[in-house]
Order: structure tokens, then sequence, then C-alpha cells
């Protein structure tokens, strides 16, 4: 052995040494772990919905790169063979796609794409020289041949009805791409869905065909980023209140083993040799908790993925599987996470016991002094971190720029992690106050002195309860004050009592007929159309901007929100009547900085047109920049389609359901052709309610783990709690008041910590609906503080606390009066 | 084999620092034993911890072997307590996790010279026999700083530090220790060097000495 | 509105990546130039004996593999600049017709064959090319996407067309029409003698062991017309040559590839000529002609009465391609170098080859067209 280095025997002992005490003490070990299993957990169940998301994305995104713009009529009814063939004779180059929906034999659902690979574009054809012949071959004749998505495979392959299966993982999940014959068997149709044509060809179209180009529709992957990144902003919140359970399960294991570290190091073990261990230790215990964390994180994700893959769905229109599908820098990643969060919550230890003063052996702890010092450096940090967050509060409130989510999210963190520094400073504050005007309740007074002396360890799972309480309380506020904001703006904009879409051909006679009904008060026309973006020297952008036509009849203009105007509601009405108006939705205000009086530059049919913002309106669930214009003037300028019919009835004549079925039996128009409007709003209201599904399930859980971060920590330290109310039962406090008083420093502790998370969680909301919604939806809510939310957060952090209370004081009920003795023998 | 030259330790403080060891001497002979006396604050632990290197004297040296301890690494400093000497302290320092057994044994196994008989000589010796899977918090006053020297002990030390080793114990378990010690100690032939403020702690040691306000002074045995 | 809209989304991402998906690298090499080597099972068999009738046989044989219209013009335009033409159109049976439809479907989409066209058009310095594919549908007469019809005689695919301009014109009078993003034409054919059948009686033999294809032409197109360069349209006249041919197995297994030869010689004669590499009596070449007088009679030619020798290579395409040929009919007094007007005439089509115009000097003087594939 070269002198001076010690030996792996020395390690080994070291080690084993080291890690007895977690054998004496299995709880601490135990908070270790759960620590970091539901901070790993829940971040790797987070990280493993993105990843899987993403998956489906980026599948979807690299077969993107040659998107085809699509051809089809604008009455949006299939086309025929001949009028495909038609088009082909004359040489533009389209090629036919039939589309549609599969119900599988076990009820899976499956997107049916049909193909004839000869026209379709794409490839040169220099790559098609690469062809395998006999490939086209199998695709073309029977049995045929048909590529899925890998993840439905297994069940397609039970269906009889389909060709011989290729699983192609690079298709999007739940699709079946087949030869065009094969698919309008397996739809049962005749027609064609679309044609698709390559973007760079031109093409001349009879005016019954529509062209939709495929660049004006924005990917799938950043419409949908910001949705991703809230999530993973909460699951960031809960590895941090998971970190704070190891955080201080960390510092509790070192703080009792100070004097063993110190001994070692009398013993003649070197300094770095119990660094070196140490860290094994960590390492260790960071694998263990990073494997249990990403088990159950995947099968956290499992439950939570159906819902994740229905909002995204209903928000931006994606399809993500509804299964994982994780690459392997999923599992890497979560592992670097946990094993990074366990050592800058362990870095502290380290550093301590790096620098440990072995002459300190045997002196007693200045903890107060400690505890003074390392509260003015919490409160110290806490300022400069609260400075950052007004500051940029204030900065992203007055000029927006493009990194604002970024910035909103780091002000949000700057806010929580000021205002949870500021939380321990403020207990032994106000701690001292009242123990200092309590002398004549000596009981209470002791009660008090001793929160103060266990402050040290409770102020990291208080800390935790304050992020998960207002977290709570400000995404409790934001989703119910969205609530509130949007189903208001469904009643303005859902005027009409029932809606009509009916075939091009029969447009003019349903409209006719409802108008001579006696219980239609009024039709409201509704049409879309797409509109290049010019600059203001007329020169394309490239950008696709969506129209909407409305009728502005007197109904509407009552009820149509609008969030502000140029120069009055009327005069924004009269604006749009007059057709040289627009009004804009907030994201397109927002994303481009439009304010009403600006100038918007569209392609028509007929060439340029400018058009004034007239007013900006709220459209909430829509992740495109949208402007509505005037139906006639839409239909006039941009050529726009029949659309749907509003049909406002009569005060009094109510009978949506007799008027639906007249309509239906007169012009056979089926299914969706006609809804009435408690169908839209109930549809609107799921798809709402499912969005904030996911976020109210992650914010349970971390508050759920902010109770295991307090209950963990009094468990860990029961043992020498008991030693420090053994005297109090000596001096003649019975077990029962006894607990009593840990009930109630723990209640106590916990309603000041919930009193501070109101304003916290208000200042949350705030930033969430201000700042945050702004930056990744588009749109501002009004800030909804709601009474009972308040309530129901100190409610919460009480029943926390108790809850956490609850086993140790059972365990100290359970202690034999003979067990308290002997805390004094051992003295 | 423990030469100590012009030892000296100055400790700034508020008022001025502190000379809390000025010049000391000392020399102590294999197999001996010897007290150091004085009162609180006169520098006898200081003298300890320098004579164990867990400190570095500001001037003079620590031999011991004929080896400088003061010129030694950290690490080497680390590898010569745990190779050749033993610490007893007066709040014993047991390893609180680690059975009364594995305490024993915990320096000869760092020291990676484990004597199983040895260690069930001393555990009987002790009068620890039958302990052996017992936990400190277990154990009395007196049981635990025996523990505490069998620990010392069983890594078979050239060298024993002693500082107050009776110094938590009443009186007549200190006895018991004190004359254990003594025995243990010619037993296994090594030195010892003992800080305490009793005299009759001192008392049945080979040599005593003084220390006074960080200086030497031979006292009567 | 919303569903419509993902409808769109998904199907446009799926369909940009299935071109490849489709034209898989393939890793087995094919048999011979464009797999017509293939063995040809099932399919109906070119032979001595086949007796050749029109209009009929101006229409498809889907019993066989593979079949074209092929049509080469020689053109100079007012100012005296040569130009080329070609258009072809291809068929090709993926699988023999077994009579009783295995699945009975009637499927407009239902059906064997494939189509494939080519055109091009060659400059004095350039030449662009384009080509389509269409799959057979199981539609009335003239109303697929691609397709050929005897009587009147019209072939198509997309808008490309070659067609007789009235019901009773046969191949006498057609008219060829193709356009492509950077070029176009549409000319005018009037045939100035009879249709010419090769080898026996129409049946020609392509390799020693026997197997050929069915090989008639017109070679007597008198050609005016337009071309359409860029934006820029020029009037021009001259020559044309049709062949039709087909076959269930063109190429013997060990043939690589062909050179193949249509020559207008000045004083009105036409030489047809082809080289197939391999496949001759010990795997030497194959080789076969037709002498045509200007009356448009038929002597064959083959070997020991015709000689074609590579003279001068030319790297093209990164391929080294005998662009200067010896061809020699010494029964005929033919030795004449016939030459590429310029070498840059590749098709790089799916199955590339070189087609192109060629000017002769020697013994004639004239001009044709030189196909050379397999290379």
């Amino acid at each position: 052995m070269r002198p001076g280095t010690a030996s792996p025997g020395v390690l080994r002992t070291t080690w084993l040494t080291l890690f007895s005490h977690y054998r004496r003490h299995p709880g601490q070990l135990a908070m270790l772990l759960l620590g970091l299993w539901v901070a790993s957990a829940l971040w790797s169940g987070v990280q493993a919905i993105n990843a899987s998301a993403r998956d489906s994305y980026a599948r979807a995104e690299t077969l993107f790169s040659a998107s085809l713009d699509s051809v089809t009529r604008r009455d949006n009814q299939p086309l025929s063979l001949v009028t495909y063939l038609s088009l082909r004779r004359a040489g533009e180059p389209v090629s036919p796609l039939v589309e549609g929906d599969l119900t599988l034999s076990d009820g899976t659902s499956l997107r049916v794409i049909g193909i004839d690979p000869l026209t379709l574009p794409g490839e040169s054809g220099l790559a098609r020289q690469q062809s395998d012949a006999a490939s086209l071959r199998d695709w073309i004749l029977p049995p045929h041949r048909a590529r899925i998505a890998p993840e439905n495979a297994d069940a397609a392959r039970a269906d009889s009805r389909l060709p011989p299966l290729e699983a192609d993982p690079s298709l999007p999940p739940g699709t079946l791409v087949t030869d065009i014959g094969v698919a309008q068997r397996l739809l049962g149709v005749e027609t064609l869905s679309r044609l698709v044509v390559a973007p760079e060809q031109s093409l001349a179209l009879p005016p019954t065909l529509v062209r939709q180009s495929a660049a004006a529709l924005a990917s799938p992957g950043q419409l949908t980023d910001s949705f991703h990144l809230n999530l993973t902003a909460m699951g960031l919140l809960a590895l941090i209140v998971g970190l704070f359970i190891v955080h201080a399960a960390l510092g509790l294991a070192l703080e009792q083993r100070l004097g063993m570290l110190r001994t070692l190091r009398a013993l003649g073990v070197p300094g770095h040799t119990l660094i070196i261990a140490m860290a094994l230790e960590l390492l260790l215990i960071g694998l263990l908790g990073a494997v249990l964390g990403i088990v159950s994180g995947v099968v956290l994700a499992r439950l939570l993925l159906p819902d994740v893959a229905a909002s995204l769905d209903a928000l931006y229109d994606t399809d993500v599987a509804s299964h994982l599908s994780l690459p392997w820098y999923y599992w890497l990643g979560g592992l670097a996470v946990t094993l990074g969060g366990l050592f800058s919550a362990g870095f502290g230890m380290l550093w301590r016991a790096a620098r440990l003063d072995i002459l300190a052996l045997g002196k007693a702890q200045a903890w107060r002094a400690r505890l003074h010092r390392q509260l003015r450096l919490q409160a110290g940090a806490g300022t400069v971190l609260l400075g950052v967050a007004l500051w940029l509060g204030w900065r992203l409130d007055h000029q927006p720029n493009p990194q604002e989510l970024a910035l909103g999210f780091a002000m949000v963190a700057a806010l929580l992690l000021g205002a949870s520094l500021w939380l321990p400073p403020l207990l032994a504050g106000s701690l001292g106050l009242l123990s200092r005007r309590l002398r004549s309740h000596p009981r209470l007074q002791w009660a008090l002195a001793d929160l103060q002396l266990q402050l040290p360890r409770l102020q990291l799972p208080m800390m935790a309860l304050l992020l998960a309480l207002s977290a709570n309380l400000g995404v409790g506020s934001m989703v119910g004050g969205f609530r509130l904001t949007f189903l208001d703006w469904l009643d303005q904009r859902l005027l009409a009592d029932m809606y009509v879409r009916p075939p091009e051909a029969q447009y003019t006679d349903v409209a006719a007929w409802l108008e001579g009904q006696d219980e239609v008060q009024a039709l409201l026309e509704a049409r879309h159309a797409e509109a290049p973006r010019l600059d203001a020297e007329g020169q394309t952008t490239g950008r696709t901007l969506a129209l909407f036509g409305i009728t502005p009849a007197p109904i509407m203009r009552q009820s149509w929100p609008l969030l502000d105007t140029a120069t009055g509601h009327e005069a924004a009405w009269q604006a749009l009547d007059a057709g040289d108006g627009a009004f804009i939705n907030e994201q397109l205000a927002h994303r481009d900085g439009l304010a009403p009086g600006d100038p918007l530059h569209l392609r028509s049919p007929q060439g340029p047109v400018m058009l004034t913002v007239a007013a900006i309106y709220p459209d909430y669930g829509n992740p495109r920049g949208e402007a509505v214009l005037s139906a006639s003037h839409l239909t006039e300028k941009f050529a726009a389609t029949p659309g749907s019919l509003g049909v406002v009835l009569r005060p009094g004549s109510r009978d949506v359901a007799g008027l639906q079925a007249a309509l239906r039996e007169r012009f056979g128009l089926g299914g969706d052709a006609v809804v009435d409007q408690g169908a839209v709003k109930r549809t609107a209201t799921e798809i709402f309610e499912r969005t904030f599904a996911i976020t109210q399930a992650l914010n349970a859980l971390t508050l759920a783990v902010a109770g295991l971060a307090l209950l963990t920590t009094l468990l860990a330290q029961a043992g020498a709690r008991r030693a420090q109310l053994a005297p109090l039962w000596a001096l003649g406090v019975s077990r029962r008041q006894l607990i009593g008083l840990q009930l109630g420093q723990l209640v106590s502790a916990a309603t000041g910590t919930a009193v501070l998370a109101i304003p916290l969680g208000i200042g949350l909301a705030w930033a969430l609906v201000a700042v945050i919604n702004v930056a990744a939806f588009g749109w501002r809510l009004p800030l909804h503080i709601f009474p009972s939310q308040i309530a129901m957060t100190i409610v919460l952090a009480i029943f926390v606390a108790a809850l956490a209370t609850l086993l140790p004081a059972w365990r100290l009920w359970r202690v034999p009066p003979r067990q308290l003795l002997q805390e004094f023998a051992a003295i | 084999m423990l030469q100590l030259t012009n030892l000296t330790k100055t400790y700034p403080t508020p008022q001025g620092p502190l000379h809390v060891l000025d010049g000391v001497d000392l020399q102590l002979a294999p197999g001996e034993s010897l007290a150091l006396m004085g009162e609180s604050g006169s520098g006898k632990s200081t003298l300890l911890h320098l004579a164990a290197g867990l400190d570095t004297p500001d001037r003079g040296d620590v031999i011991f072997e004929g080896q400088s301890i003061a010129s030694l690494s950290e690490p080497r400093r680390a590898e010569l307590r745990r190779q050749r000497l033993g610490l007893v302290f007066q709040q014993f320092h047991l390893v609180p996790s680690l059975s009364v057994a594995d305490n024993l044994t915990l320096q000869a196994r760092l020291a990676g010279r484990e004597d199983t008989d040895w260690a069930q000589y001393l555990l009987a010796r002790l009068g620890l026999a039958g302990l052996n899977d017992r936990y400190p918090e277990q154990l009395s006053g007196g049981q635990q700083q025996r523990l505490a020297i069998g620990r010392a002990l069983a890594a078979k030390p050239r060298l024993l530090l002693a500082d107050e080793p009776t110094g938590n114990l009443d009186e007549a378990a200190a006895d018991q220790v004190l004359d254990l010690l003594r025995e243990l100690i010619e037993e296994s032939r090594c030195a010892l060097l003992m800080v305490t403020h009793s005299a009759r702690v001192a008392t049945p040691l080979d040599r005593c000495l003084h220390l006074q306000r960080g200086r030497l002074a031979e006292a009567d045995p | 509105m919303k569903r419509s809209t993902l409808l769109l989304l998904l199907a446009t991402v799926i369909l940009a990546g299935l071109g490849k998906a489709f034209w898989p690298q393939d890793t087995s090499p094919q048999a011979g130039y464009a797999g017509l080597g293939e063995q040809a099972s099932g399919f109906a068999q070119a032979g001595p004996g086949h007796a050749l009738a029109f209009p009929e046989d101006h229409g498809p044989h889907p019993g066989f593999r593979i079949e074209w219209w092929y049509l080469t013009a020689n053109l100079e335009s007012a100012d005296g600049r040569p130009f080329g033409v070609q258009w072809t159109l291809f068929r090709q049976a993926l699988a023999p017709e077994t009579g009783n439809n295995d699945e009975a479907s009637d499927s407009p989409w239902q059906d064997r064959q494939l189509w494939m066209a080519h055109a091009a058009l060659s400059t004095p310095q350039g030449h662009r090319f384009a080509e389509k594919f269409a799959r057979g549908m199981a539609l009335p007469a003239g109303q697929g996407q691609a397709g050929v019809m005897a009587a009147p005689f019209s072939a198509w695919i997309d808008d490309w067309s070659l067609a007789a301009v009235s019901a009773d014109a046969g191949l006498d009078q057609l008219t060829v029409r193709a356009e492509a993003d950077d070029f176009a034409y549409r000319l005018a054919l009037t045939a100035q003698g009879p249709l010419v059948r090769h080898g026996e009686d129409g049946f020609s033999q392509k390799s020693a062991d026997g197997q050929g294809s069915m090989y008639y032409s017109q070679p007597f197109y008198q050609v005016e017309g337009t071309l359409r360069l860029g934006d820029e349209p020029i009037v021009v006249s001259g020559r044309a040559w049709l062949d039709r041919e087909w076959s269930s197995q063109l190429l013997g297994a060990t043939q690589r590839g062909w050179d193949w030869f249509s020559l207008h010689l000045a004083g009105g004669a036409k030489l047809m000529a082809f080289r197939l590499r391999g496949g001759g009596s010990e795997e030497g070449d194959y080789l076969s002609g037709s002498w045509i007088t200007p009356q448009g009679q038929v002597t064959a030619l083959g070997e020991g009465s015709l000689r074609l020798t590579p003279v001068k290579t030319d790297d093209v395409a990164s391929r080294e391609l005998p662009t200067t040929w010896r061809v020699e009919a010494p029964d005929h007094g033919l030795d004449v170098t016939v030459s590429a007007v310029h070498p840059e005439q590749w098709m790089g089509t799916s199955f590339p080859y070189w087609e192109g115009m060629v000017t002769l000097q020697g013994s004639h003087v004239g001009e044709g067209y030189l196909e050379m594939t397999g290379y």
C-alpha cells in the first residue's frame, strides 16, 4: 500500500460504518428513498408523457417535410373518379386519396388512408429507379398490402378484412395506409376524399374545386410546445418538492452522523475517503430511487396519457399515441435528473462533511446562533429572488418579447422560491414574537419555543407544503377563472339555438325555408375562408390567415364579446358591416402585435385587400390566429363557400327539437348537419374539463408529496423528539397533553404556511393568467379570486399537518412510560 | 518514541492572540505512561490533538518514532492515526449505529489487522463479554468508556492518547476503567499519554507533567 | 371544421413519406435491363407465325407482359437548328391474366396493367425529358388515366397523347403532344409509306435461343409542328419513326441491354438495326436489323450481313457510352459512321437510358435515333 493512500478496506469499513446508521434508522433511509421516488416518479411520468407525445409529433413532422397541398370540393362533398380523371387528362398532377375511420374487430379505431402510389407526388423519378417492382406489384395486386403504425399492428392483424400488414414505425399512431382500391372497399365508399398535389405545382382548377396549401398549417410540435412546457413546469415543481424531502432526509442523516464522522476521522479515516464513501452511498441510494421512480413514472404516465392525448386532440387536433413509446434517452434522462437532483441536495452534506472540524468533537452545537445565521441568509436570498420576480413581472407586463414564456416561468420560479425561502424566517419571527407574549401560559410558551427548536428540520417540509399549497391555489384559481370566463364566452358566442350545415347544393333552399318559418327570429350565417397575408408593401409573407365570416345581426352585436376596439363597439360593428373593418382574435393580436386601428393586408382572389383592425375578440381554445369579417363581405371578396347557419328562435318558441326534425325530414340532412346549442356547449365544456384534468391531477399529487415530506420528517425525528418530550412528561405533562401540544405545534406551523401561501397563490394565479397563458396560448384571462379556494387552502394545510402528525402521535401514545424514563438514563 | 520539541500553538481571539502552547518540549519512551495535568484551558487537550496529528502546530514539531508529524500530509497523518495510534475521549465517541463488537473492532478493521482472538480477549477483560450485540446506547457510562478503550487497543497501537477518559464517570467506575487501562497497556506494551485534571488519576502512571499557561513543568507523581 | 383540418394534416403527413415507401431499395438485382429478362410464365409468348392484323394490333395486347408505342422524330427549325423528339408509352402487366378474377371486384382500381410514358426534347446543345406513371383501370375503353385504343387509334397518359386525326386514318395521320414543366411539343405526323414488319413477318427474334417480340414500324412519317422550349415556340419540320413492339420476354436471362438504331438514309431507304449484348451464339452479342427500301420492302439483316462497332465513347451520367459507331450492311453498300449530335441526351428516368438524335457520315448521309440501354 502506498503510504498515505487509504486502502479499499478502509473505504469499505468506512462505508459500512456510515451505512450502519441507516440500519439503525431505516425510517430515514425510507424517507430518503421516498423523496427520491416521488420526485423522480412525477418528473419521469411527465417526461414520459412528453417524450411519447413528441415521438408522435416527430413521426408526423419527419413526413411533413415534403407536405402536399390538398384539393377538395368547395362544398366539402367527396370527389368522383370522373373529376379526378378529367383533371389528370387535363394535365393536372393531382393524386387521389381516400380516407376515413375504420373500427377494428376489437373496437380500435384506425384512420385508413388509401393512396395511388403511381401518381403520388414525392420522390423524384430517379428514386423510383431503385424501386422493387415486386413491392409495387404486391401493393397493387390482390391480396394487396397495408402499412400500419407499429402500435396498432397487433390489433389490426386480428382483423380479417385487412390485407397483409407491414408495421411502419414512421407512420403516426392509429394510421393504416393501403392501396386506394382496398381503402375504398374497407370504408365502403366509391368516391375520393380529396386530391393532393405537390406544393410547388401550379394547378388550374374548375371553380367547384378549391386548393388548400399545406403550408397554412403549423406543425403539431410547434402548436403543442406550450402545452408541454406547462406539463414540464408541473413536473419540475413536483421534482423540487420531492427533492425537498431528499434534502431534509440527507440533512437529518448528516446531522445525526456528524459525531460518527468526526470519530472516524479521529480513528484515522482520511477526509477524502469519507467523502468518497458518502458519495458512493448517495449514488447507491440515487440509483435505487431513480429506478423505482422511473418505473412508477412510467406507470403514472400510462394512467395519465389517455387524458393528455384527449386534451391534445381537443386543443390542437394532434394525434398522440395513447400508449407510451419511450426513446432510450428518456431512461437516461430520468436517471440523470434523479441523480442530479440527489447530488444537488446532497452537495451541502458532502460540502459540510468535507469541511468537518474534527476538533469540534464533543463541542455542544450552537444551534441557535447557526439557525439565526441561516435564517438571515435565507431571508436575504429570498429577498433577492422576490426582487427578480418583481422585476420580471414588471418587465413582462410592460414589454412583451419573444422569450415571454421562458421568462414567465422564470418569474414564477423566482416568486415561488423566494417566497419559500422567506417562510422559515417569517415562521421563526412570529414564533419569537408570540412566545414573548405567552409568558403567562408556560405550556404554550414551551410549545412555541420547542417549535423554534424544530424549525431547522421542519423548514424544508414546510417550504414544500408552501409550494404545493400555493400551486394548488394558483392553478385552482386559474382553472376556476378560466372556467367562468370560458362558459361566459361560450354563452356569448353560441347565440343561435341551433346550427345547420347544409350541403352546398341545398344551402339556399335551406336558408330560404328557415327564413320562412314563423319561429325563426334570425339566421346567422357563418363562413370560413383562408387568405394569404401580405406585408405593407404587398409582398407575400408566406403566411395564411384563417378568415371567419359572421352575420352582424343586432343580436350578434349585443352579445359577441369584444376585448378592445379602436373607437367603441358601435363604430367597430359599423366598420365590420361596411366591409373595411375586421375583428381579429386575441391570439393574432398578441402574436403579431396588432392593435385596433392597425392595417391588415390580405390577398383575395380579386387582388390585394387592406382591412383595418376594428376590434379584438377573445377566442379561447383556438390555437391559430383568425380574423372575422361579415359573412357577406367574406363571400364577396374571398369567395367563401357556404358554411353553417345559426338559427335564432323567437323568444317563446323553444321547440328546437321540432324544427330539427322538420329540417332533417324536409332536406334529408344527416347526423352532424343539424346540432343544437346544448350539444355544442356540452362538447366544448367536456373538452375544457379534459384539458385541465391532467393539471389538477399533478397538482393533487404535488400536495400529497408535500404531506409526505412533512410526515417523513416527523417520523425521522420522532426518536429525538422523544428525548425532548421526556423531560416535559417528567415535569407532569400527560402524554395526551403532549400529543395535543405536538398537534397544535404542527397545525399552527401549517396554518402560518397557508397564510403565506394565499398571497403567493394569488400571485401565481396572476402570473398564470396574465403572463404564462398569454405567452403559451395567446389569450389573457381576467384574474378571479375564489374565497372558497382560499378557505380550502387553509383547510388543506391543517388537514395535511394533522394527517402527518397522526402517526408519530399514535406512536408516542403507544410508548410505555418506562421507555420515556430511559431517555434520562441514556444521558 | 514520541518527541515534542518547542511546540507552539496560538489561537486568535477578539482580545488578541492566545498562546495555548508556548514552546513545549516533551519526550515519551516506548511503553512509558505519562500523565499530563493542568487546569481547564491550560492547553493540554490542544497538546493531545497536536500529538495525534488532528491539528498542526504553529511552530515546533511532533516526532513520532522518528517521523515528523507536522510535515505529513493530511492523508498520511490519518494513516498514522489509523495504524499506530489509539485515541480515547472523554465523551467516548462510539458509533451509535454499530454493535459493541463492531465498535470494538472498528479501528482494527480500518487499520486492516483485525485480530479476533485479541478482540475476544479484550471484550472479556473489559467485562463486555456477552454484550456483543448490544448497541452503545444500551450500555452504562463505564461500559461505554471501557468499550472505547477496547476500540483503541484492539488495533494494537504503539501509543495510546487519552483525553480525560474518566471525566464522565463516577469514582468507582473511573477507578475500574483506569486499572483496566493500565493493565492492558502493560500487557500490550503500549505507551500512554493521558490528559487529566485529576491527581488521583495521574498518580499511578510512570510520570506526571504539569501544563500551566502553555508551558510544561515537572510535577510530583 | 376542425376535424377536417386534422384529417388533412394527418394525411399530408403520411403521404409525403410514402414515395419512398413504395419504391423501396431493391436488394436483388433485376434480371436484365428494367426487369425485361424476367421469367414470363403465364403470359402469352411472341413467336413466328403470329399473323399481324391491323388495326387490332395497334391496340394493347394485355396477355403479353410488355408493350410499347415508341415515336422518335428528327426535326429542324426554320433557321436550320436540329431538334429531336421522343414520345413513348410503355405498358407492363404486373401479373398474367388468369381468366378467373381471384377477387371478384368491380373496383376500377382493380387492374393488372401499369403504364409509363417518357417524353423528351433534344435541342442542339441540350436535352429535356419527363416521365409519367399511371395504373390501368377497369373502366370502359378510353376512360382511364392512361391507355390505348386500336381504332380510332389513340394512346394517352394524362394529357400526353398520340392519336389518329380521324377514325379511319389508322396510323397514317397522327397528332402527338406532350407537355412538361420546361418543354412541350405538338406535332402532326403523316405517313409517306407503308407499315414495315420486322424479322419473320413481324416476329423479331432477340436471342440465339429463340425468344423475341412482335415488332412492326411506321418509319415514313413526315412531320410538321411546334416545339416549346421554355416560353419560346419553335416551328419545326422533319421525319419521324414509330415502333410498335410487344413481348413477354424481350431479353434472354443473360442479356444486359441493347444498342438500337433507326436511321433515315438520304435517298429514302431506312435502316433498323440492334445489338443485344449477350445472349448471342456462344454468349456473344445478338445482331439483327431490317433494310427498308424507300417503298417499304424489308430485308432482314443478321449475323454476317450487319456489323455494329463502337468507335468512340463519351462519359455520360457517370457512364461510359459509345456515342460514335460504325454501322455496316455490306450487302446494301452501307458503311457509315453514326455519331450522336451531342452526347448529353441521357434519359434520367426511373429506368435510365440514352436516347438521342444521331447523324450519319460515310457511304450514306442521313439522320436518325440511337437508343442505348443497360449501361
